[in-house]
């Protein structure tokens, strides 16, 4: 069985720094065998949540967008990379936007109870995070991990790595970075190594 | 002269938990002489989140033409700025965020560009006020929020100890926040105190 891979682009940039760390997560996965797609956050049409909770009652999202199509496909895939730049100290509003949305999954687990992942599924299904900073805080990504755990375990996923890198404005840019590509490619055969064992036992 | 209060309600909900109690913010400073509030609700505030496209950094404007380029002077001219969130997913609500983020502009104004932000005989006498709600009971819900408020104070010149904070945990349903023991009466205080403070501060910049 194929290992299935989405990642997504929550930068309002295209191939910037984030985009490029992810696309290096990517192949790293494509050449391990995996099956990858790169959603870019900006080319879908979504709103943000309008917190009217009315999926406390349904279950379901009143705002019929491309945001529920995603998550049914990033919940049925192996792998997803979420990737984002920090801006002020956190995700992107375009990130945060899409993961408020996610708000009625989190409705059918705890409040209407019709959904339900076993221990066995979360450990089939890898959660990555990607993403890179001007700034040299080494504290810099703490505020986003937060969030980002908010979107794992809404959908289910065993959030297990972060691929960060930080000081960008230093490096000036992601591709004079000594170590953050090669890594990132390293992980995404590694991760991808790891499912097929899984998925095989 | 009078005090002027901008304040945001970041809430995609109007009149829920945040909203109420920053109302009860404002309505405390309403109550002082000489203080003109607009309150803006960021469901009619028509502001885009960034485009990262740092065109700021050489352009000293935003290329985006939306509502932040009325709320852009406003947030210079006030002498003091509220924000409202509701707690999303362990952070600010995305419409808040967007705001936050397309403060940028007055990042590349400061660091990048190194021109003022504020009139110089403005500076450190403006106040930031941060209000949210959060759902959850956990007392570090609100941790993930608030550097990202700090960035937004920072970088229209309002520096950490010019930051007051009213952060209430464990309000859910809506109407919750009316249930609360002590919010109403701490988020009246706050209000309170915060133009007593200004009008320190302002009172000592130009003669009665």
């Amino acid at each position: 069985m194929t290992v299935t891979v989405i990642g997504i682009s929550g930068s309002p940039r295209r191939h910037g720094n984030t985009e490029t760390l992810l696309d290096s997560f990517l192949d790293g996965a494509k050449d391990a065998g995996a099956s990858v797609e790169k959603v870019v956050l900006r080319d879908i049409t979504y709103t943000a949540c309008h917190g009217c909770n009315a999926c406390h009652k349904t279950g379901d999202c009143v705002v019929k967008d491309d945001a529920p199509i995603l998550y049914d496909r990033m919940m049925a895939a192996d792998c997803v990379a979420v990737a984002s730049p920090i801006y002020s100290m956190g995700i992107t509003a375009q990130l945060k936007g899409f993961i408020d949305r996610a708000q009625y999954l989190w409705a059918r687990k705890f409040i209407l109870k019709t959904l339900n992942f076993s221990e066995d599924h979360i450990k089939r299904h890898k959660g990555v995070f990607i993403s890179t900073a001007g700034q040299n805080l080494a504290h810099v990504f703490d505020s986003a991990f937060p969030a980002v755990t908010a979107l794992f375990h809404g959908i289910g996923f065993d959030y297990s790595e972060n691929i960060v890198a930080n000081d960008m404005d230093t490096w000036k840019g992601i591709k004079n970075h000594p170590t953050a590509l090669k890594e990132a490619y390293a992980k995404g055969q590694q991760l991808v190594k790891e499912l097929e064992t899984i998925k095989n036992t | 002269m009078p005090i002027k209060v901008l304040a945001f309600a970041g809430s995609p909900r109007r009149h829920g938990n945040s909203e109420t109690l920053l109302d009860w913010v404002l309505q405390s400073m309403a109550q002082e002489p000489d203080v003109i509030i607009e309150k803006v609700p960021l469901t009619e505030a028509d502001i885009n989140p960034c485009r990262g496209c740092n065109a700021c950094e050489k352009l000293n404007r935003c290329v985006q033409r939306d509502g932040m380029d009325t709320y852009h002077d406003k947030i210079i001219d006030a002498d003091c700025i509220v924000l409202s969130s509701p707690i999303f997913c362990m952070g600010l609500a995305s419409q808040v965020k967007a705001l936050v983020d397309r403060a940028q502009v007055f990042r590349s104004r400061k660091y990048v560009l190194k021109l003022p932000v504020v009139p110089l005989e403005r500076k450190d006498k403006r106040l930031g006020v941060f209000v949210a709600t959060a759902g959850q009971d956990w007392p570090h819900v609100f941790d993930a929020a608030v550097p990202s408020i700090k960035c937004f104070f920072h970088v229209i010149d309002i520096k950490d100890a010019d930051i007051r904070y009213l952060m209430i945990n464990g309000v859910d349903e809506k109407g919750a926040i009316e249930h609360h023991p002590t919010a109403r009466f701490d988020a009246e205080k706050l209000g309170t105190a915060v133009i007593s403070e200004l009008r320190k501060r302002l009172k000592s910049e130009s003669p009665a």
